[in-house]
């Protein structure tokens, strides 16, 4: 049995099964265009389907929107292969190599990462957690051990911190007041997603999962699991729809991007800042309520379409909301942007120039701040992003104001895209009917969260299971550079550089957590992140 | 509302891996739409000062032993438990990477010796409105009364007052519920 590909040519995705020997010289020839770099890895347990593990690296040719997968089968009787690291020299590729080592149990020659990356530490050996025949239940629990440890030197930044909203480590090693390095010790929301979902929704629930992989940007991965699976299955959404998912992804994006920039105020210790860009944001978040019932999490997708509507007094109570919070919003933000306390913490730092941050995979406003002119809306129009114009903001500073003004930017043309779809929504059924489910079909849709390029890939399984879902959130290629912007700042600027970024970690931590071996932190060196 | 209380409640917010929607509610909670220091509530910076302990996400095992520490170090008069997950664990209830929410660490945490808030509030929600944290706040606080639906004076209504108000409905007795909140 093979799998069936055919929904991926639609959706401008290349395919491209090789073996292990070939891989190296398939891979050279896609990274000889210089458009195109390594997005993420996954594998999957394909013994079920053709007696093989699996593994697949995804490549993104950003300004053509192309995708190329790159499909590898592995031996599951020695289940190791060459690692791709010292061809593409990303960051990224470490974290999914050894998320595919740790999960699915197979060795990658020549990366760099040794030690555990993905499984909590309390985790027991030799079991991976993701393959088919992976025993069930919890592991054990011994808190004790973790507690026993002494601390290490160095100064703490997290877990749980006031410049962070969410437990994550960072350790900063100091000569003076300058962070000579960093160790990043993340991976503390990690919640086994990915195998909830294979195990125990059917497709048509996943939504509901993916909806809470992040709380700030889970419509963004709902709408594109749901592209995933209409690829995947050949289903056509009706425009409206397309519409009112533009709408709530817009929403999104505009309260995504004011909560960044009251953050990052509150980080520069401007908390007047904070509280008025808060008070800015309630207005898009009662937009959202007006559609879905809900101030965060809306639960309107589902494959094929939606499930809410819009009426005409609805569209012009959202459009009044939320012109009034971005103008607001907007206007204070850029008064503020001109204190001396917010302007000498943000200016010159955190400076990510433009080959750099090419070179680490840096997606959205990350990029778009350092001069990468990426968009997945533009480039590879999803929903109804075709029939709206609108403009990609970007600077060439790379600096934390750059990131900061470029959010502002991007929530003025997201207002100007929601005027244009809420003008007039097509009039069409809001889900597409009599959907025929396919087992072994893949599908990879991609879409433009408010942090960056999102990817979903899947493989439908047997009694309409998933048989795998892979997610690759922006965050995860972004909180790669960070160690790069942390290193040669005084220590003080270390929360705002991070902050400036905009991590979300319950995004990229949906199935990973940085190693403890045998109960023993291994220290990565900024070198080992950054350095090949 | 009572009318005067012996001191000001001081929050620390603890995040065990939850996704996020409980801790930008509980942020929009402290903006000025709804002002939570009107009634002495403050977010602290270090769970050496908090009283109360806001509590969300659903345990993952990496964040456990930190965890296990704050409620060491703060040793909180209250927890207010936000969100699904860190009520019961939500969805994530069985899955392999989490402990399931407040309780099972209580639990834990008795196990361990370490001392366990007597006041617990659980505010179910996916994520919960800002309202309802801080109504639930107030109530941890002591600032007013927990309402039950035993003593009939729920916030939501109970299957005889939904009859009753239907039954008003008809006769255009009371007042149409507002349409802008579906």
């Amino acid at each position: 049995m093979k799998l069936a590909v055919e929904g991926l040519k639609k959706n401008n995705v290349e395919y491209i099964e090789t073996t292990r020997t070939q891989l190296k010289h398939v891979v050279e020839n896609i990274l000889s265009d210089k458009e195109c770099r390594l997005s993420t890895c996954l594998a999957y347990d394909g013994r079920g389907i053709d007696g093989a593990l699996h593994v697949a690296y995804i490549f993104t040719c950003h300004r053509e929107g192309r995708h190329i997968i790159v499909d590898v089968p592995v031996d599951p009787a020695t289940a190791s292969m060459d690692s791709l690291y010292p061809l593409t020299g990303s960051p990224a590729c470490t974290w999914c190599e050894a998320e595919a080592r740790d999960l699915y149990g197979i060795k990658f020659r020549g990366n760099p990462w040794k030690g555990r990356l993905v499984l909590p530490d309390t985790w027991p050996k030799n079991i991976h957690p993701m393959r088919k025949d992976a025993p069930r239940g919890k592991p054990p629990v011994e808190p004790e051990k973790a507690l026993k440890k002494k601390p290490r030197p160095g100064i703490p930044l997290g877990p749980y911190h006031p410049a962070l909203h969410e437990p994550e480590y960072f350790e900063l090693h100091v000569i003076g007041e300058k962070v000579v390095d960093v160790w990043y010790r993340g991976f503390f929301v990690y919640r086994g997603i990915e195998k909830l979902a294979e195990d125990r929704f059917l497709y048509h629930q996943v939504p509901f999962l993916a909806e809470r992989i992040c709380g700030i940007c889970g419509f963004v991965h709902s709408t594109t699991y749901c592209m995933a699976v209409e690829a995947a299955l050949g289903i056509e959404v009706p425009e409206r729809a397309k519409y009112i998912r533009t709408v709530l992804l817009e929403l999104e994006r505009i309260h995504s991007h004011l909560l960044c920039t009251a953050a990052i105020l509150h980080t520069v210790g401007y908390d007047t800042g904070f509280m008025h860009i808060m008070n800015a944001r309630e207005e898009v978040m009662d937009a959202a309520e007006i559609i879905t019932g809900n101030r965060k999490t809306y639960s309107a997708n589902t494959p094929g379409g939606v499930r809410v509507d819009i009426d005409e007094s609805m569209a012009r109570t959202i459009l009044e909301k939320a012109e009034k919070a971005v103008t607001k919003g907007v206007k204070l933000a850029r008064e503020y942007a001109e204190l001396d306390e917010v302007k000498t913490r943000l200016e010159e730092t955190g400076i990510l120039d433009r080959k750099d941050a090419w070179k680490w995979g840096a997606l959205g406003p990350v990029a778009r701040a350092s001069g990468i002119d990426i968009d997945m809306r533009r480039d590879k129009p999803y929903a109804a992003y075709e029939n709206v114009e609108f403009e990609v903001p970007v600077m060439d500073e790379g600096d934390s104001m750059a990131r900061y003004m470029i959010r502002l930017e991007e929530a003025l043309e997201s207002l100007k895209i929601l005027k244009q779809v809420l003008k007039d929504l097509p009039k069409t059924p809001l889900r597409a009917e009599g959907q025929d489910y396919k087992p072994f079909h893949v599908g990879l849709a991609a879409s433009e969260a408010p942090r960056g390029e999102c990817l979903h890939y899947i493989i439908t399984g047997r009694g309409k299971r998933l048989w795998r879902w892979k997610i690759r959130s922006p965050t995860y290629n972004n909180l790669a550079l960070l160690p790069n912007l942390l290193v040669d700042r005084p220590l003080a600027d270390a929360p705002v550089i991070l902050m400036s970024i905009d991590p979300c970690f319950s995004c990229t931590d949906r199935v990973i957590l940085v190693e403890l071996d045998k109960g023993r932190r291994r220290s990565v060196s900024l070198a080992r992140l950054t350095r090949p | 509302m009572k009318p005067k209380r012996m001191k000001s409640v001081w929050l620390y917010h603890l995040n065990t891996g939850g996704c996020n929607a409980c801790d930008i509610e509980v942020l929009a909670a402290l903006s000025p739409r709804y002002d939570p220091e009107r009634f002495g509530m403050k977010l602290v910076e270090s769970p050496r000062h908090a009283d109360v302990i806001i509590f969300t996400g659903p345990v993952t095992y990496q964040a456990l032993p930190r965890a296990i520490e704050v409620f060491r170090v703060a040793r909180p008069i209250g927890v207010l438990a936000v969100g699904a997950c860190a009520c019961g664990g939500g969805i994530w209830h069985d899955s392999a990477a989490v402990l399931g929410g407040l309780d099972p660490l209580l639990e834990l945490l008795k196990k361990m010796g370490v001392k366990v808030p007597e006041k617990i509030v659980k505010l179910p929600g996916c994520p919960p409105r800002p309202h309802a944290i801080l109504y639930a706040a107030a109530v941890l606080a002591g600032v007013i009364e927990p309402r039950s639906a035993a003593s009939g004076q729920s916030r939501y209504s109970s299957p005889s007052q939904i009859a009753e108000r239907l039954a008003h409905r008809e006769t255009g007795e009371a007042q149409e519920p507002s349409q802008q909140h579906r």
